[in-house]
């Protein structure tokens, strides 16, 4: 039985079969999920995993083994080893994530189910058994290729969006922010003459928009991108065409740069200010994970900068 | 090739029910196949008797297929057909809207953020091309 496993687990094409030095034995069950503390109301938490330092296959297999057949068949559906494997991974680490949190007292990621709101965001759909009101956990997922980041909060409306600094346009990228983006983004992108910092500029921009419909949980086309404009001078601000006069408060931004590879755009929606109008920072904790592996606390570290945005983390 | 063979001859087990571990396993492994498993066919003339007579669909969906191979750095022989969707290759949102550029550049259209979100595939991308182009 268990050579059986083995052998399958190199068909598996996106796996690496050449992983020979396990420390743990994952052609037995997987070990249990250590459990964590909610955020609290003024905490976000950032889980992230990087695909690259997920070799095992023994290990992917279990994990492909958590899903329900609807999201095994969706990961399956996408071209290509990589695709597959960062799409595993996403789905992977929502589950293991939220199961550790242990909203109703048991731990098991392959029992969550979710559903999508009227607009299409995703969430949990928690068993409500016996008067059991599960707490406001919100989340936000997003996958590159080399990077896989949830955002969990208690309460806030969460949006996350992760991108390769070095992301390359295709278009040029004055001519796709003119077509997308508002007059005041545009010309701040004009106003950078090294083509390199205005290509970071413009992902920096992307990710904040994108964390922002996100947050919002209605879609792209019902917030185009040219409808507002973000405003990254001091502090991060979003300004709605509808009323330009007032930057809209609701909402608050932090912007990092990851392991000095990738920047994550966090929106948030504002839960308490700290007495006439002014903003709490974001308190921020971040950990690396392998799920069922291993966690590493990163906040703090050089693995996670702040560069934007007002952000404590800890 | 070989893989394209493999990938043919396990179509049908991606259907087939896994509740125990052996077949889930033989689904595993059937499932490695580095190209769709859908049609090899590139033209869908052949498939799809409706179009046969609109020699511009067929080229507006080459097109398509065209931008988006280009787009996601997709190598030429790759299988992109009108089932195809745009996620499943590989596109991001970043990439969604860099194709629909590349589309409204290439057909000379507009094509507003509300459809833009309702484009997942090559042929709802060419379908919305045509009903543009006729205005």
């Amino acid at each position: 039985m268990l050579s059986f496993l083995r052998r399958s687990y190199l068909n598996f094409s996106f796996m690496n079969p050449q992983y020979c030095c396990l420390s743990r034995n994952f052609s037995a069950a997987l070990p249990p999920l250590l459990p964590v503390q909610l955020p609290s109301r003024m905490e976000t938490h950032l889980w992230y995993v990087v695909p690259d330092e997920v070799k095992s296959a023994p290990l992917l297999s279990k994990y492909m083994e958590l899903l329900p057949q609807s999201e095994r068949d969706h990961v399956l559906g996408f071209r290509g080893d990589q695709l597959q494997k960062s799409a595993l991974l996403a789905r992977t680490l929502v589950r293991t994530t939220i199961a550790r949190y242990q909203v109703d007292g048991h731990l098991d990621p392959r029992s969550l189910r979710f559903k999508r709101n009227i607009h299409g965001k995703p969430e949990v759909e928690w068993e409500t058994k016996d008067g059991f009101c599960p707490p406001p956990l919100q989340f936000n997922i997003s996958h590159t290729s080399s990077l896989v980041a949830c955002g969990v909060t208690i309460n806030s409306l969460i949006g996350i969006d992760v991108e390769e600094k070095r992301r390359r346009t295709k278009n040029n990228i004055l001519a796709f922010a003119k077509r997308y983006f508002t007059a005041h983004e545009v010309e701040h992108l004009n106003a950078i003459p090294d083509s390199e910092l205005q290509q970071q500029e413009f992902i920096k921009l992307w990710t904040l928009k994108e964390a922002y419909v996100k947050a919002l949980g209605k879609g792209f086309s019902s917030s185009p991108f040219n409808t507002f404009t973000i405003r990254a001078s001091s502090g991060i601000a979003v300004e709605t065409l509808d009323s330009p006069q007032n930057l809209t408060n609701n909402w608050q931004f932090a912007l990092l740069e990851l392991m000095g590879s990738h920047y994550v755009a966090i929106c948030l929606e504002r839960q308490e200010t700290g007495g006439a109008g002014k903003t709490l920072p974001i308190k921020l904790t971040a950990r690396k994970t392998i799920p069922f592996v291993e966690d590493e606390l990163v906040s703090g570290t050089n693995a996670v900068v702040t560069i934007g945005g007002s952000v404590t983390q800890f | 090739m070989a893989s394209i063979t493999r990938a043919s001859v396990s179509m049908p087990s991606l259907s087939t029910s896994v509740n125990q571990s052996q077949r889930r396993i033989s689904v595993m492994n059937s499932v490695s196949f580095p190209v769709s498993g859908r049609s090899m066919i590139p033209s869908l003339r052949l498939q799809r008797g409706l179009q046969v007579c609109c020699a511009a669909k067929q080229e507006t969906v080459d097109k398509v297929v065209a931008i988006v191979k280009k787009q996601l750095a997709l190598p030429a022989d790759a299988a992109v057909t009108g089932e195809s969707k745009f996620a499943a290759l590989g596109a991001d949102s970043l990439d969604t809207v860099e194709i629909v550029m590349g589309l409204e550049e290439e057909f000379d259209i507009t094509v507003e953020e509300e459809s833009a979100q309702s484009i997942t595939t090559v042929q709802e991308a060419a379908d919305m091309i045509e009903k543009l182009v006729e205005k």
